[in-house]
């Protein structure tokens, strides 16, 4: 299940091809990407997300306690 | 867990403040969790844990601890002070290690995080707790470390 999140996250991210970087930081992913105009943040909350918070190419994604794991897993998928 | 009430202790000494006069969204408008932050007092001193459990996540400037019912407290050591990258404070504990209440956590020093140019502030989460679970101490109050901060039922 946790993969699955992941990849709906990595997903609605825009791709594997648009996350420069990406770290679990206790409660959020924090994202670096290509082109931020891309994320799909209602998709984003479907997955789980309780907010998303974009400043152009980086985007915060609160995922809570559980963020270094998916931040691993979607690390995987990379 | 109906009726348990927790006691969570103040992870550092400081002014009591409301979570929504935390300069970060995820805390002002408790994105993972209601629960109450602390303006520290500078200088160096450690910071504590605020219940008995183990360490599930441990980082230089944030931690969790969750309780055997799994009740989990979140206490993050000022605000974006992930881009301090660790430097300047001291971690006494690893991840998954049991803690005490009041047992040291990590060292560091409010004023070092000012002078950097990040906010200090110690916002103190109930993960997933609901706001009306939680009782907490009155905003402007001074608590020294290791004073009751909020009471968690449920």
């Amino acid at each position: 299940m946790a993969d699955e999140r992941a990849g709906r996250i990595l997903a609605a991210l825009g791709g594997a091809g648009n996350v420069v970087e990406i770290e679990g930081c206790i409660t959020r992913l924090r994202c670096e990407l290509e082109d931020g105009s891309v994320v799909d943040e209602a998709a984003l909350k479907q997955a789980g997300a309780h907010g998303v918070m974009k400043a152009g190419s980086v985007v915060q994604v609160v995922v809570g306690p559980e963020a270094d794991a998916i931040a691993e897993d979607i690390q995987d998928l990379l | 867990m109906t009726g348990v009430e927790r006691v969570v202790w103040s992870p550092v000494g400081g002014t009591v403040t409301a979570l929504a006069d935390v300069p970060d969204p995820v805390f002002s408008q408790a994105m993972v969790g209601p629960g109450i932050a602390v303006e520290p007092r500078g200088g160096r001193a450690d910071a504590v844990a605020p219940i008995d459990g183990t360490l599930t996540t441990v980082h230089a400037h944030a931690f969790v601890i969750a309780g055997d019912d799994g009740a989990a407290v979140l206490v993050h050591l000022g605000i974006d002070t992930v881009k301090q990258q660790g430097e300047g404070f001291t971690l006494h504990v690893v991840k998954g290690e049991r803690v005490r209440a009041g047992q040291p956590v990590v060292g560091w020093d409010p004023d070092a995080v000012r002078a950097a140019g990040y906010a200090p502030i110690v916002p103190v989460i109930a993960l997933d707790a609901q706001q009306e679970a939680l009782r907490p101490v009155d905003a402007g109050r001074t608590v020294e470390v290791g004073d009751e901060l909020f009471t968690w039922s449920g």
